[in-house]
Order: C-alpha cells, then sequence, then structure tokens
C-alpha cells in the first residue's frame, strides 16, 4: 500500500495536521504515518480530543492503527475500506464534538451508503467550530457540493461539563461537485433593511444571569448600527453553564458564523464586540467566506478537484492544511493574494 | 501491538473540596475529583472513589458529573469509615487492609493515588503506602490553575516516589556513596576489585544498618581503623550519637573481664571501690568495637549475647538491669568456626555477629594498592612530623618492585608497611629516600619476616600439631616441619613439593623418588599429605 508521511509539526503543528491527513488516508486509501505530533505544544502529543479522532478514523475503516495513546507523537493508520453506517463517538473533556465529525464526515459521505453518527461531547467550547457553525456554515456549502446531511441536536454542551449529545444523517454520495462559492454572493448593501434581513444575532445562554445575554445583543445591534431589539435570547439547557454569542449572516443558501463563547473573565460587551468586529471585516474585505469557513472549505474543495472563494488574509492554520493537503498528490491548490483579499482556488 | 495500560486512580472523597453544592455553578468551581478526570492529557480509565457512609449522595453527585466530563471512566465506588480521620494509626491501618484486599496487576494497569482530598493523615498514610509499595504505583495531585480558561478543570501533577528515576537525585546518591565508600577507605585509591566491592557494601550497612558487623582477616589487615571510619561515617549521616569505644578483648582476662565490659556497683567485689559503668554503657546510642573477640571468655560471651539481643544486662554485683543500644563491630583474626569446635567460642554468639561478616584481604592480597598506601603513610607522616619526606624515582621502584613481590610477605600487613615507611622517613638524609635506604629497609623486612617463622609462632605448625605434640618437638625439628608444612600447602602434588624441597640432593641421584622422601619425613610426626592439603 502507498504510504505518506507526515510531520506533524510542520507550520501550525497542532491538531489540525493530523485531522487532515486522517481524513485524507482514509479517503485514498493510503497508508499514513503522522509524527512529531503537536511537538512544539505545551503538552506534546496526542491529548483525549485527538485520541477520538484517531479512533474514530479507525473505526469507520475498521482499519490498523499504532500508536493510539495519549500523549504518543507518533500514529500509523493503515486503512480499509470505509463502512457507512451507525456509529457513536463520545468525547470526554467537553472535546469538540464538530471536529471529529469534521474528520469523518467525507469519508462517509463517499462511502457509498446512509451513514448516522451520534457525537456526544461539546457542542461549542470556544476553541473549534460549533455545531451551529456546521448546521448554518459549512454544511450548506457542502450540500452545493453534493454531499446531504441532517442534523438533529439532542443537547448542548459547553466546556468544561460537556454534556452535548447530537446525531449527523450523511446520504451517500458518487462525488463531490467543485463549486465557485463567489458566485453565490449576495449584493452587499449598508442600508439597513437590506442587512437586517439577512442577519441574525443569537445569544444562547445556560444556568447564568440572562443579562449577559441582554448586554451581549444590545451592543452587537449598537456596534453594528441595527435596531436594538434584533438580538434573540435563547436559553437553553445544559449540565453545565455556558454562553455563545453567535452572529449569523445568511447568503444565496448559506451564512457566515461569527462566533465567541463566553468566559467567566471577559465581559459581555467585549464577546460582542469580538463577534461583531469580525464580522465588519468580512464586510470591508467584501470577501465571500471568512477564514474560519475557508480553512474548512479546503478539504471537501480538494476532494471536489476543483473550485474557488475569496477570504481574508488567511491563517497558518489554512497554509499548513494546504500543505498536508499536497502531501497527499492532490495538487493545483492555489491561495493568492488578489487586490485587497486572498483567493482559494483549485482548477 | 502493544496494548496500552489501563490507569486506574484511587482516590479520597472530599467532603470540603468535592462538595460546592447541587447548583449547576459547581461546574465553575475546581473540583479535585472531577479536575482528576477533566485533563486533556489523561484519561483515568477507573476511578476508586473512598468515602464514608454520611457521603454517599455526594458521592453520588460526584459519580454523575465525572460520567458527563470522562464519559471514558468507570468510577467504584467503596464506602470506607473513619471515626477519626485524624488518627493515624486507624487510618493507616484501614487504608493498608484495604489495599491488601485489591489485587494490583502492574502489567496492564498503571496506579494512581490522588492525593489532593482528604486529611493531611490520610495524604501521609497515601504517601507512606505508595512508597513501601503496598500501592503499587504513584501520587498525583490536582490543583486549580487561574490561567486555564476555566478554574475548574485545574491541574495535574504526577509524583513518582521512584527515586531512582530522579537522575539529579541518583546522581546526588551516587556522590555521597562515593563520598562514603571514599571516607571508608581513608582517602586512599584503591585498585583491587574484590576489596572496593566489600567497601561498597560496608558502607551500605554502615549506614543503613545497625546489627552487629564481624570483620575478620589477618592482623594488620586494618580493622579497628575501618571500625573507627565506620562509626565516624555513621556519626557523619547522624545514624549514631553516642561514642566509640573500642576494646581489644585480649587486655580483658580473669576477674576483670567482666566489671570492664559490664560495669560494677561499689563494692561489687574487693578493690571495687567505686562503682564503674563499663564499656557497653560507654557505647550507649554509639558503637563498641570488641576487637579480637575470639579472645573473650565464655562467660562474658554468654552476657554479651544476652546484651546484644536484649538491650539489658547485669552489671556485676548489681540486680538493677542496666540498658545499652549500641552498635556492636567484633573484630577477629581467628577462625571462629575453629574455635566453635574446641569449645572456646559460643556457636549463638558467632550466628549472632556475623548476620555481616567482612574478611578483610591482606596487604599481599591487594598489591596493586600498596603504591596508593605507600603515598597515604608518606601523607601522615608529613602531617604527623611536620616533615616532607619523599622517594627519588629510583628508590621508589626498588621498593614498589619488592612490595609487589612474591618476595615480601607483610606478615604485619598494614602495620608492617606503616612501620617500614615511618622508618625510611625518619633515616632519610635531607628528606629524599635514596636507594640505599631502601635496601636496606628491605633487608630489615626480610629480617623481622624470617625471625617470625623462625624463632616466632611456628603458625603453621599449631594447625596440624596439637600443642601437647608440639610440646614435645625440639626448636630444631619445629622450625624444619613448619618449613616444609608451608612449601608443601603452596603446591599440588607430593612430588612436587618434593622437589622443591629437595632440589639440590635430587640432581645427584639416578633416580629420585621425591614425594617418597617427603612422605617418610612427614610420618616422623604423624602427619600425611592428604592432611596437610585439606586444611
Amino acid at each position: 500500500m502507498e504510504s505518506v508521511r507526515i510531520d506533524g509539526s510542520m507550520g501550525e503543528g497542532g491538531g489540525q495536521v493530523l485531522r487532515t491527513a486522517l481524513t485524507l488516508a482514509l479517503l485514498k486509501q493510503v497508508k499514513v504515518e503522522v509524527f512529531n505530533i503537536r511537538a512544539k505544544r505545551n503538552k506534546p502529543g496526542l491529548l483525549r480530543q485527538h485520541l477520538t479522532c484517531v479512533r474514530a478514523a479507525r473505526d469507520i475503516c475498521d482499519g490498523l492503527i499504532d500508536g493510539d495513546e495519549l500523549g504518543s507523537q507518533r500514529i500509523v493508520l493503515t486503512p480499509n475500506k470505509v463502512k457507512a453506517g451507525d456509529y457513536h463517538f463520545v468525547i470526554g473533556t467537553a472535546g469538540s464534538t464538530s471536529l471529529v465529525c469534521q474528520t469523518v464526515l467525507l469519508p462517509l459521505a463517499l462511502a457509498g451508503g446512509q451513514s448516522k453518527v451520534t457525537f456526544e461531547g461539546g457542542t461549542h467550547n470556544g476553541m473549534s467550530p460549533s455545531v451551529t457553525f456546521l448546521q448554518e456554515a459549512f454544511l450548506p456549502l457542502l450540500e452545493k457540493m453534493g454531499v446531504k446531511t441532517r442534523v438533529e441536536v439532542d443537547a448542548l454542551g459547553f466546556y468544561p461539563a460537556g454534556g452535548g449529545k447530537w446525531s449527523l444523517h450523511i446520504d451517500p454520495c458518487e462525488s463531490l461537485k467543485p463549486l465557485d462559492i463567489d458566485e453565490l454572493k449576495g449584493s452587499q448593501t449598508s442600508e439597513h433593511g437590506l442587512l437586517e434581513d439577512r442577519l441574525s444575532v443569537t445569544a444562547m445562554i445556560s444556568h447564568l444571569p440572562v443579562n449577559i445575554a441582554q448586554r451581549e445583543t444590545e451592543t452587537v445591534a449598537k456596534r453594528l448600527k441595527l435596531k436594538s431589539d434584533i438580538g434573540k435570547i435563547r436559553e437553553v439547557s445544559t449540565p453545565g453553564p455556558g454562553n455563545s454569542l453567535i452572529i449569523s449572516y445568511r447568503q444565496n443558501g448559506f451564512s457566515n458564523v461569527f462566533e465567541v463563547v463566553g468566559e467567566v473573565s471577559i465581559s459581555a460587551e467585549r464577546v460582542a464586540k469580538r463577534a461583531a468586529g469580525r464580522l465588519l471585516k468580512l464586510f470591508n474585505d467584501d470577501v465571500i467566506v471568512d477564514d474560519y469557513l475557508a480553512d474548512q472549505l479546503m478539504l471537501p474543495m480538494a476532494v471536489a478537484g476543483g473550485g474557488s472563494y475569496t477570504t481574508t488574509k488567511p491563517s497558518l492554520h489554512s497554509s499548513t492544511n494546504a500543505e498536508v493537503i499536497k502531501l497527499f498528490g492532490i495538487h493545483g491548490l492555489k491561495i493568492e493574494q488578489v487586490n485587497k483579499v486572498w483567493r482559494f482556488s483549485l482548477t | 501491538m502493544i496494548m496500552s495500560k489501563k490507569t486506574v486512580a484511587v482516590s479520597m472523597l472530599g467532603t470540603q473540596l468535592d462538595f460546592v453544592g447541587k447548583r449547576v455553578d459547581r461546574w465553575s468551581k475546581w473540583r479535585p475529583n472531577i479536575s482528576l478526570c477533566s485533563q486533556q492529557d489523561l484519561v483515568i480509565d477507573e476511578l476508586h472513589l473512598l468515602h464514608d457512609n454520611h457521603s454517599t449522595r455526594l458521592a453520588n453527585t460526584v459519580v454523575e458529573d465525572i460520567a458527563a466530563v470522562s464519559p471514558e471512566t468507570e468510577v467504584v465506588l467503596h464506602t470506607i469509615n473513619f471515626l477519626n480521620p485524624w488518627d493515624f494509626e486507624e487510618v493507616y491501618a484501614k487504608l493498608f487492609d484495604w489495599c491488601k484486599k485489591q489485587t494490583f496487576d502492574n502489567e496492564t494497569n498503571d496506579y494512581l493515588f490522588h492525593i489532593t482530598t482528604g486529611t493531611h493523615v490520610w495524604q501521609i498514610c497515601c504517601y507512606l503506602l505508595t512508597e513501601s509499595r503496598h500501592y503499587p504505583g504513584r501520587l498525583i495531585q490536582t490543583s486549580p490553575d487561574n490561567n486555564k480558561e476555566s478554574r475548574s478543570v485545574g491541574r495535574v501533577q504526577v509524583i513518582d516516589l521512584d527515586l531512582s528515576r530522579y537522575d539529579q537525585l541518583a546522581n546526588r546518591f551516587d556522590v555521597e556513596h562515593q563520598e562514603g565508600k571514599d571516607f571508608l577507605k581513608g582517602g586512599i585509591q584503591t585498585k583491587n576489585e574484590k576489596f572496593n566491592r566489600l567497601i561498597s557494601q560496608i558502607e551500605k550497612v554502615a549506614i543503613r544498618s545497625l546489627e552487629p558487623i564481624l570483620l575478620t582477616g589477618p592482623t594488620g589487615a586494618g580493622k579497628s581503623q575501618l571500625a573507627s571510619r565506620i562509626y565516624q561515617l555513621k556519626k557523619m549521616r547522624s545514624k549514631v550519637s553516642g561514642d566509640f569505644v573500642s576494646v581489644n578483648c585480649a587486655t580483658l582476662k580473669g576477674e576483670n573481664a567482666m566489671a570492664a565490659l559490664f560495669g560494677h556497683t561499689k563494692g561489687a567485689f574487693t578493690g571495687a571501690q567505686s562503682a564503674r559503668d563499663g564499656f557497653l554503657l560507654s557505647a550507649n546510642e554509639g558503637v563498641l568495637f570488641l576487637d579480637e573477640i575470639g579472645e573473650l571468655g565464655i562467660e562474658e560471651q554468654a552476657m554479651l549475647l544476652h546484651a546484644i539481643e536484649n538491650k539489658s544486662f547485669h552489671p556485676v554485683g548489681s540486680d538493677k538491669t542496666a540498658y545499652s543500644n549500641f552498635q556492636l563491630i567484633a573484630g577477629t583474626n581467628r577462625d571462629l568456626n575453629q574455635q566453635i569446635q574446641e569449645g572456646k567460642f559460643r556457636e549463638d554468639l558467632l550466628s549472632r555477629i556475623n548476620l555481616w561478616s567482612y574478611q578483610l584481604p591482606a596487604l599481599k592480597e591487594r598489591v596493586e594498592d600498596i603504591p596508593g598506601n605507600v603515598d597515604f603513610e608518606l601523607d601522615l607522616f608529613s602531617e604527623k612530623t611536620g616533615q616532607r619526606v619523599q622517594f627519588n624515582k629510583e628508590a621508589r621502584e626498588v621498593f614498589l618492585d619488592f612490595a609487589q613481590s612474591r618476595d615480601a610477605s607483610w606478615q604485619g600487613n598494614f602495620r608492617d608497611l606503616s612501620s617500614a615507611i615511618t622508618r625510611l622517613c625518619t633515616l632519610a638524609d635531607s628528606a629524599r629516600i635514596a636507594k640505599a635506604d631502601v635496601l636496606e629497609e628491605i633487608e630489615r623486612l626480610r629480617n623481622s619476616w624470617t625471625q617470625n617463622t623462625t624463632s616466632g609462632q611456628n603458625t603453621l605448625l599449631e594447625n596440624h600439631l596439637s600443642d601437647e605434640q608440639i610440646a614435645l618437638l625440639d626448636e630444631f625439628d619445629k622450625c624444619q616441619l613448619d618449613y616444609v608444612i608451608g612449601i608443601c600447602s603452596q603446591h599440588k602434588s607430593m612430588a612436587a613439593a618434593g622437589r622443591s624441597l629437595f632440589n639440590v640432593s635430587r640432581q645427584q641421584k639416578s633416580s629420585s623418588n621425591d614425594s617418597s622422601r617427603l612422605q617418610k619425613y612427614l610420618a616422623k610426626f604423624e602427619l600425611k599429605w592428604s592432611d596437610i592439603v585439606n586444611t
């Protein structure tokens, strides 16, 4: 079997290198060795959430894995054919369920059968995309590329208590279609009427004073010069307390989602300003997707073998991701600056 | 593929720290047992949570919360009730029993003892049981971490009590051992491997053991020096607080022996005008060195055995028991086993004192250490007299050649070497020892050793003939026979010994039968070749 070796400490050097490598190994059915995993981090090697991803990748293909231990800095995955079906992944320490989902989603979609994957753990933990982000931003675009999915959320889970649970139903698809996302761009106008129709501001709150959520939505409204009652407060029930502010900006069939999770030492106003600031950056740069979404879309685009989109200045995360994709023999992925914006494309 | 080990932790439910109410905001508080299970880089596969029967509800809440935050963890609750959790005896006993009941499998599991909850007494017990390997694992400590985005997660620290795992500590111990060994050797560089191994072990025993030590070896091999250094090393490492009392048992003869060793009361016997403590009492909390213990009378031996075993004895003339806790170091150049056979030494005493038995080699068995000891003696002389004397190069070579040759028997061992150097230094002109001085000294040494064998004790003879038999021999025969036995014991066969003994006369004979001549000679004294070779 063909094999690919990946230096896990390259570029951004975190868990993303590992996850992209696992997904591509499953898709391309090649053996992958990732070494120096998170070598330069404070706690090097696999942490619990990474270990769950590694084992999830193994589980859906019934493959062989070496080095799946906490703290391990080297793993070797020898995949078998990916099998569609029902899976259940549980992640401790309120680890991100979305990241595990991201690892197994495309391989399962292309496995030629219906799948249902249930995730338990954290849904909105602040350090990684939330389930809301998947639902509103990522999955709609994926559907346009041919992957049909449905999300069922049973419970949300904040850090550190966790307790979130949701399922993803994946319909099989033959192959992914290239997509030029810039074509989906809606007319952007600064006139309030139009903008307000396409914006939603939601403050989720659980077991915390409601005024936190109020202050967040009011500050966002002020900041974006929107009417003050645009925000919605959504009281949710989770095992532990939590708060997340989510701004969604809808365009043709998908949204850019900007979310900031409330933390003990950060005021509600600052949470709001951070989220609003990221939306304003998208507006100012006049691009179709923000850097977070741009990063997530790279892998589907690589699998589809084509596509393009514009974004704000890419993070180190994105360029590292592109490097890993190249190591799996997918060439032609370009990240180039065009005037003030960056354009991701694959031809 | 290697199966990774499961991580199994034992912890006490923290009735204070784990309890922050049942409200949801408990998640924003740091709780040790939750923290233990919330780590990104540690999965507790099994948590044995100990709690008392009043805290069952709290325990159940903690179990639920651990299930939420760490679905991998299986929590097993154990009820253990302490009447007083600050009572060391009770906590230790109950925890000890609990550990005894568990089956530990270090092949498949990694064990951790979580010490953050519970009383300080509980923590001490965790530490003791882990250190003594009754709990074959490591300690783990959780603590809140204000820098983390969530205080409740905190952080953990694993503490391994296996000292050998710590390079720096191991190095320190090595240095300390080395210092101890150097000290015992009196700072003399020794190259004799056997001797160095011996010292390494004595160093450990000196530091760790309070049991009697038996030093055997020929006279002058350094038994008393070593005993004194063992004491000083113990003193340096605060293992003893009392004094070093050194007694040569050969000087304790007759009536006074008992009183000298065990003390007496005033008027215990004629001439006992005042009370006396005795050596055993003087050595209390210290070290008692009994040199030439083989010379001790049978009665004293019995008393001594009793004193070692019970740390108590009765002074002469007293009905009051005296108590003394001393470490005994015994020295002897005799074969105590043989003395036992002759009824001169108590077997039970020997078996009590030879737990740590060390035979110091004679100087001629350590020829590679002679140069080091020569330097040492030279230093010692200059220290004593303030005069620095040195060999010239040639003289040193000649002396060392002789000292390390087979010709040098070093009967008096280090004592002889020391005397030789003292004489050389004293007689040397202008602080230089010349070749002529050395040659003279060699002659002196040779003379003293031959004198010893001729006029001296005929030591070999004593091994083969009884005192009565020897008494019937002429001096002439004694010397000759002693020499013959000496030669015999150096050869493997009677023929070889004969060749060496009749080296001149045999050449004149056409057919020599050396072994038969030797056999006839020995027969005159009722000796057989096999008697000599087998002893």
